[in-house]
């Protein structure tokens, strides 16, 4: 099923707020967005960008103040939830704390009239494809399960009934690193097997990227960009997008240019050719990603000189890295190992370095996805 | 009593000192309370003259069971003295029918009041309609007694007689609630504090339980049928078991609304019966009649060891309200931190 938000604004007004509802920040900014038929789109953002009221909205829990959404080509603004056909996993599970499991899976064929041997039916099914030991779980008083499993019954809960739509509301994030990691693995495994349309709401870049045909970072309200990985990751439509994506912290110089050449601080770069043609002079913001620096020769004049507070290696990524500061600004760069810290120069690499605006975070220029893709 | 008497660390005697003060202190709690209990009961099983005898004494000097053949015939005819119009077992009724209707209809109505409260009602609304809901708590209940008996007279209006409709000489068709057991049941319906303990519950469950019901299609009212209700058990035996109590017990407004000797409930016919028990007598006038009078009553066998009587069968129905609630009322005791 294609789903379709068209320019969806919500505001929430405050409790015990005297403010009207003008004053307030909106939750959900004029947002659109369009979901393809069997896509993931994983929907990121900081805490409070409205991620979760947006998935909500698109469940019906809650109403827009204007806009609309589409499932297919209906507008689905008088369908209430329970009959939008959809399955959603919540943050903290919700599982039903009086049922046993089997109750939990049951539930939804209860309130639809459906028959006992239908249900057991589709929880064998289920049980199944969920894999080793669940049928276990079903037995069991919710409540005594432990996180991963209740996670387990709650994704089982939602695929159960053969959902048109998977609304996914951070669904791993209380779960240890170890089982996060298999089990993303088991759920990306569990959409590609059903191809069915999913929204996934997560918090997490890495998880966003892993579970996502394409991703939509949200900030305050707004999308900021959406599309795939590479496309955030190398042609980042602003500064936060740029900043947002990345295991380690973007160096974001202040910068001007004029004169073919990049005046930051005390030290200058000169341009390439190319990008030299491209900037139009003025001040400007810099966004240099961890490797994307080479260390300059040892000759004044050539790469602007790092103040490094430690060095840290990363044995499991076979990487040095550096923190320090590069022209007043906060860097961590990858160096090769063995480097030292004393007399550390370093120049961007202009191929994958991205420009923005000094005032507003609009980007002038990024790299895009290098070719080696 | 694990939590106030622990296991642990028992071997410190410092600690097995306290243990054993706070037993006895426990212990001596107890007694006080059943001590009453032991007298109300002995005092049933006295013969009528032993009862009124100064001192009193603690443990009766014979066993008869006068006091409770004469209770389960008070409303006989063929009595010297006819204390009440009616025999006991009606009262009873009365008060069960009264109790059980008034508990049967309140519960899920205040129930799923604290439910659209908590969970369907949002922002300004909810705050507002749990203000108001609550601020009847606030209003004693001797300020509302006359205005709410006025109310019973001539439902829905508040006076003594009901008023004209303008411009012809027949008068608003009213609702007489008073002097039926209706005018007891109707207001003990709505008990806020029953509310706000549901609130308080409910707000306890998070919404994505709500809300992952609604997604599997179930009904606000199945969803709090199948999902809400069996979470909320202990709170319902608290609140049953309150509301029980409180209506059965209840006196003074049932004393007011209820005049018909046939449909006044055992609270208010045990006070007809002591009032008469004290006043026998005094309305002929002259000591030599109240004595007469008196006598009467002696020889009829009713004395305070009849009231005892009465005493107990009026607890029963609130002793086995506590067993049946017993399991879960100690939870909610835990749960809730209650009374």
């Amino acid at each position: 099923m294609r789903i379709r938000i068209a320019d969806v604004t919500k505001q929430y007004v405050r409790e015990g707020s005297l403010r009207t509802a003008a004053d307030e920040p909106p939750a959900l900014d004029h947002i659109s967005l369009d979901i393809a038929d069997g896509e993931t789109v994983s929907v990121v953002g900081p805490s409070g960008c409205g991620k979760s009221t947006l998935l909500r909205l698109v469940a019906g829990l809650e109403t827009a103040d204007s806009g609309t959404v589409y499932y297919d080509e209906h507008d689905v603004a008088d369908v209430p939830p329970q009959s939008r056909g959809i399955g959603m996993v919540f943050q903290d599970y919700a599982l039903y704390p009086t049922m046993k499991g089997a109750g939990n899976l049951k539930y939804y064929f209860d309130v639809h009239r459906r028959t006992e041997e239908e249900s057991r039916a589709r929880a064998k099914e289920i049980a199944d494809i969920m894999g080793v030991g669940f049928e276990l779980l079903l037995g069991q008083q919710t409540t005594t399960l432990s996180g991963g499993e209740q996670q387990r019954v709650a994704i089982a809960r939602c695929v159960v009934r053969d959902p048109t739509l998977f609304l996914m509301d951070e669904p791993i994030v209380n779960l240890d690193a170890k089982l996060r990691e298999s089990t993303r693995m088991e759920m990306a495994k569990l959409l590609k097997r059903y191809g069915v349309t999913t929204m996934f709401v997560t918090h997490d870049q890495q998880e966003a990227v892993f579970m996502g045909d394409r991703i939509a970072l949200l900030r305050a309200g707004r999308v900021v960009q959406v599309g795939s990985f590479d496309e955030l990751y190398y042609s980042p439509a602003n500064l936060f997008v740029a900043s947002f994506f990345g295991s380690r912290p973007l160096t974001v110089l202040p910068a001007t240019v004029a004169d073919r050449a990049v005046h930051a601080g005390e030290v200058s770069w000169p341009l390439p050719a190319g990008l030299a043609d491209r900037l139009a002079p003025g001040p400007v913001r810099v966004g240099v990603r961890p490797e994307a620096w080479r260390v300059a020769g040892a000759e004044p004049g050539q790469g602007a000189p790092m103040a490094v507070d430690r060095i840290e290696s990363v044995p499991a990524e076979r990487l040095t890295l550096a923190h320090g500061t590069v022209a007043g600004a906060r860097a961590t760069v990858v160096v090769p190992a063995g480097t030292t810290a004393e007399g550390l120069r370093l120049v961007p690499d202009w191929d994958a370095a991205a420009f923005f605006g000094a005032d507003d975070e609009v980007a002038l220029h990024t790299p895009g996805p290098p070719d080696f893709f | 009593m694990p939590a106030l008497l622990p296991k642990v660390g028992m071997r410190q005697p410092k600690l097995r000192y306290s243990r054993a003060a706070i037993a006895g202190f426990l212990g001596i709690g107890v007694l006080l309370h059943l001590l009453p209990f032991y007298y109300i009961i002995s005092t049933s099983l006295k013969p009528g003259a032993e009862v009124v005898r100064n001192p009193p004494t603690f443990i009766p000097s014979a066993i008869t069971f006068d006091a409770w053949k004469l209770v389960l015939r008070i409303g006989d005819e063929s009595q010297i003295v006819q204390l009440v119009k009616e025999p006991f077992w009606v009262y009873f009724a009365n008060s069960a029918f009264i109790t059980v209707i008034a508990v049967g209809i309140g519960l899920p109505v205040t129930a799923l009041a604290a439910y659209a409260n908590s969970k369907l009602q949002s922002g300004r609304g909810a705050r507002v309609s749990f203000l108001f809901f609550i601020g009847t708590m606030m209003v004693p209940f001797v300020v509302t007694l006359v205005p709410m008996y006025l109310l019973t007279l001539n439902f829905p209006f508040t006076m003594p007689d009901a008023p004209m409709i303008p411009g012809t000489d027949t008068e608003f068709p009213t609702l007489r609630l008073w002097d039926t057991p209706w005018a007891v049941i109707l207001p003990a319906i709505f008990v806020p504090f029953n509310f706000l303990l549901f609130k308080g519950f409910f707000d306890t469950i998070p919404n994505s339980v709500i809300n992952a019901a609604r997604v599997d299609g179930g009904s606000e009212l199945n969803i709090f049928r199948r999902i809400v209700m069996p979470m909320a058990v202990p709170v319902f035996a608290v609140t049953a078991y309150m509301s029980f109590g409180s209506v059965w017990d209840n006196f003074l407004w049932q004393l007011v609304t209820l005049q018909s000797p046939e449909k006044v409930t055992m609270s208010v016919a045990t006070y007809q019966l002591i009032e008469r028990l004290s006043t026998a007598g005094s309305t002929g006038g002259g000591a030599a009649a109240q004595a007469e009078g008196m006598g009467d009553l002696l020889n009829s066998g009713l004395t305070w060891n009849g009231m005892m009587v009465l005493a107990i069968l009026q607890s029963i129905p609130i002793f086995i309200a506590f067993l049946v609630c017993r399991e879960y009322l100690l939870r909610g005791i835990k749960i809730r931190g209650l009374k």
